[in-house]
């Protein structure tokens, strides 16, 4: 469980001249489920970036696996897997096609082909996609034809397809209804074997905004202003605490 | 006194102020000598020739002309295809290739735009000899660069958020190019595919004019015997081809979800590519290329072409390319605000038509017969021509305009002009000329085929150097066409960014 996985040092991040994080310092262990506290315009959404390796810090060192980011390799990389706020599909494919783009990494250049063909197996991708509760005839509907819940868990179905050891979620359960939040809430800390039973429990790091759902998350990391005001377990977070980042 | 105001309306009017001395060149220039051959020019449309032996020819033209705009046409739109997505800018950040490079293939291919498939054509001749494949490479050559504008320009528009999203995955490279450019490559070719396609066919014409073969080859040689009765059968026939084309266009859809359509596609793809290659690669070893056996030709040749001679040329063409532009940009707006009547749009829809389908060196070889070459009658030659296609745009977008602005103006007791003026045409003025900036590329490319034909500018200059293989004349020729193309591409790019 302590063994680290991702590690931020000193990361700070500036956008024209405003400072979004600054001097972040943060270890995520193996195994450990994190939720991501801060208002609006706080730097979740940056951090999450950085992490991801999507934004290049201004300053401080990324750590995946105790090595630079930009020494890994592909394969490497491809261990994270993320949610993005404004999910990122591609709206010109398929629902189906666009989770099984979450095989792209597992797969060579003729599966891409395939998948953009519609000739390729869709099985795995629709095995995620019920798992998500997303209801088979929207399996072949463009993205743009789908509700605003439907694309969120097409989102979520293709990070989850990737099989990735680390998942990282910026604010997942927008979109959802109260009944589905907890069914995905699930489904996206804990990996899925081939029996679709659950397995051992991922290393996720989630933004959230709600407070009734941090139950499942071992800790909780509050930031305002790109600045780290407490990363504690979850049994001691305060009212207090909250007051600081709110 | 009031300022004069310009808005788009008015600027769409205000170019036909190039009448005036376009005029007066003109009738200074008029002759009756050959009233009589233009009367029966126009005589011989009624009465076009019909018997076997011309029915067999047409056939076999036609054919021809098919077959190398066919041909043309799929190897200029895959190329097309691949060489924007290596001009376009998400090849650069998937590849992590430096970005100088992609200015440079981008310099490349604006260089080869510029220069006309007619220019291409004459200098390939003048290099192999009169072949069938000149035709090809001759429309292949500028074609694949202005697909690949194309191309690259809707890949531009791919969202950034999702070539992020793809490279997060770290899916293999050519996985990630695929699956972000697959939709935008599809959508252009359903779009734009079809488009090029008649493009390539209406060059395969022009280029016959000047020996490539094909229905463009019949029409010259019939004008060259004064036979206007044969003219007008083949150019009757290019009608039925153009018209028959249209409507099976039309009824085409790619339907990109049917599995065995799309493997055809692919296949159709790849034979292609292997085919040009081995073609290139044929033509290549098993020519002599009896007129240009080195590079060093350009050198040893020598130029009589001077300065002041040469700056002369590039004017005319400067001035040639304005004065077509500005007949192009307010004829058919005025013609249709004038003639405002059922009747006389169904006349000015035929007359339009007529001056899309005839070739512009047919109407420039005709106009001869009773006016003077001049830059003037080149310039109404080209200005007609590109007007018959301006004015169809401005048609299908106004008879599919929202008509009640102009229902209420008449029905205010104005007057039907003014009411279709600032009721429908105001509306659609911006858009008309942003369409009339792009034409005024295409004009000033298309100014190299009146220009042999009619006597004047670079183009006249280019088929008398390349007559005398006068090889650094050549190049010099095909320096300033392709300069002037280019800064008029800049200038009318800006023009149309303000515009949209």
């Amino acid at each position: 469980m302590n063994n680290t996985v991702l590690e931020l040092k000193n990361i700070s991040y500036k956008y024209k001249n405003d400072l979004i994080l600054n001097k972040i310092n943060l270890k995520i262990n193996s195994g450990e489920k994190i939720a991501l506290l801060g208002k609006s315009g706080s730097g979740k959404t940056t951090l999450i970036s950085v992490l991801n390796g999507t934004i290049k810090p201004t300053q401080g060192e990324v750590k995946l696996f105790n090595k630079n980011f930009e020494e890994l390799d592909r394969k490497q990389k491809s261990k994270i897997t993320t949610i993005w706020q404004d999910l990122r599909l591609i709206e010109d494919l398929s629902a189906e096609q666009n989770v099984n783009c979450g095989l792209l990494a597992k797969n060579n250049f003729y599966f891409a082909f395939k998948n953009l063909l519609n000739i390729s197996s869709f099985k795995k991708a629709h095995k995620y996609m019920q798992l998500c509760r997303l209801h088979n005839s929207i399996y072949d509907k463009k993205i743009r034809q789908l509700s605003g819940g439907q694309k969120q868990r097409v989102a979520i179905a293709r990070s989850l397809i990737q099989g990735s050891n680390i998942l990282l979620a910026d604010e997942p359960f927008n979109n959802l209804d109260p009944k589905l939040i907890t069914t995905i809430k699930n489904l996206m800390l804990e990996s899925i074997d081939k029996n679709n039973t659950k397995k051992s429990p991922k290393t996720a790091l989630v933004s959230l905004h709600r407070l009734d759902l941090l139950n499942d998350f071992d800790k909780v990391i509050g930031i305002r202003d790109g600045k780290i005001f407490f990363n504690i377990k979850r049994n001691n977070l305060k009212k207090i605490h909250l007051d600081k980042i709110y | 006194m009031n300022k004069l105001k310009l808005n788009y309306t008015s600027l769409s009017f205000l170019p036909i102020l190039v009448c005036i001395p376009l005029g007066y060149q003109l009738i200074n220039n008029i002759h009756f000598g050959g009233l009589k051959l233009f009367q029966e020019f126009l005589i011989s449309a009624f009465n076009p020739k019909i018997d076997n032996e011309i029915i067999i020819t047409i056939i076999k033209r036609l054919n021809e002309t098919i077959l190398i705009g066919l041909f043309s046409w799929l190897v200029s739109i895959i190329f097309g295809a691949i060489f924007g997505i290596i001009s376009s800018n998400i090849f650069y950040k998937i590849f992590n290739i430096p970005n100088f490079l992609y200015r440079i293939i981008r310099f490349f291919l604006t260089i080869i735009r510029s220069i006309h498939e007619v220019v291409w054509g004459i200098l390939l001749i003048q290099i192999y000899g009169i072949n069938f494949s000149i035709g090809i490479l001759a429309i292949s050559i500028p074609y694949i660069a202005i697909n690949s504008k194309v191309f690259a320009e809707q890949l531009e528009t791919i969202d950034y958020k999702s070539f992020e999203s793809i490279n997060q995955i770290n899916a293999p490279k050519f996985s990630s190019l695929l699956t972000l450019i697959w939709n935008p490559i599809i959508n252009t070719f359903k779009n734009f595919g079809l488009y090029r396609l008649e493009c390539s066919i209406r060059s395969t014409v022009i280029l016959g004019f000047f020996g490539v073969g094909g229905i463009g080859t019949s029409i010259f040689l019939s004008f060259q015997t004064l036979n206007f009765r044969e003219l007008w059968t083949y150019l009757w026939s290019l009608a039925i081809l153009i018209i028959l084309s249209g409507l099976i266009f039309k009824k085409i859809k790619f339907n990109t979800a049917n599995k065995i359509l799309s493997i055809f596609f692919i296949a159709v793809f790849f034979i292609t590519i292997l085919f040009s290659f081995s073609y290139f690669i044929y033509f290549i070893f098993n020519n002599n290329f009896e007129n240009f056996n080195s590079f060093s030709f350009l050198f040893k040749s020598s130029s009589d072409l001077g300065l002041f001679d040469f700056l002369k040329l590039i004017l005319e063409t400067i001035i040639l390319s304005l004065l077509s532009t500005g007949i192009a940009i307010s004829f058919p707006p005025l013609v249709i605000g004038i003639f405002n009547n059922n009747t006389s749009k169904i006349f000015i829809k035929i007359f339009a038509f007529l001056l899309r389908l005839i070739p512009t060196p047919v109407i420039l070889l005709t106009l001869l017969t009773f006016n003077n070459p001049s830059i003037s009658l080149a310039a109404l030659t080209l200005g007609l021509h590109n007007a018959g296609i301006t004015s169809k745009l401005l048609f299908t977008n106004l008879d599919s305009q929202d008509k009640r602005n102009y229902i209420a103006m008449k029905s205010l007791g104005i007057s039907k002009k003014t009411s279709w003026l600032l009721g429908l045409f105001s509306q659609q003025a911006k858009s008309y000329l942003a369409y009339c900036a792009y034409r005024s590329d295409i004009i000033i490319r298309e100014t190299a085929i009146v220009g042999v034909i009619g006597s004047v500018g670079l183009g006249w200059q280019l088929q008398e150097s390349l007559s005398s293989f006068a090889w650094q004349e050549v190049a010099i020729v095909m320096i300033a066409y392709s300069s002037i193309a280019i800064v008029g591409e800049l200038i009318n790019g800006k023009i149309k960014n303000s515009l949209t």
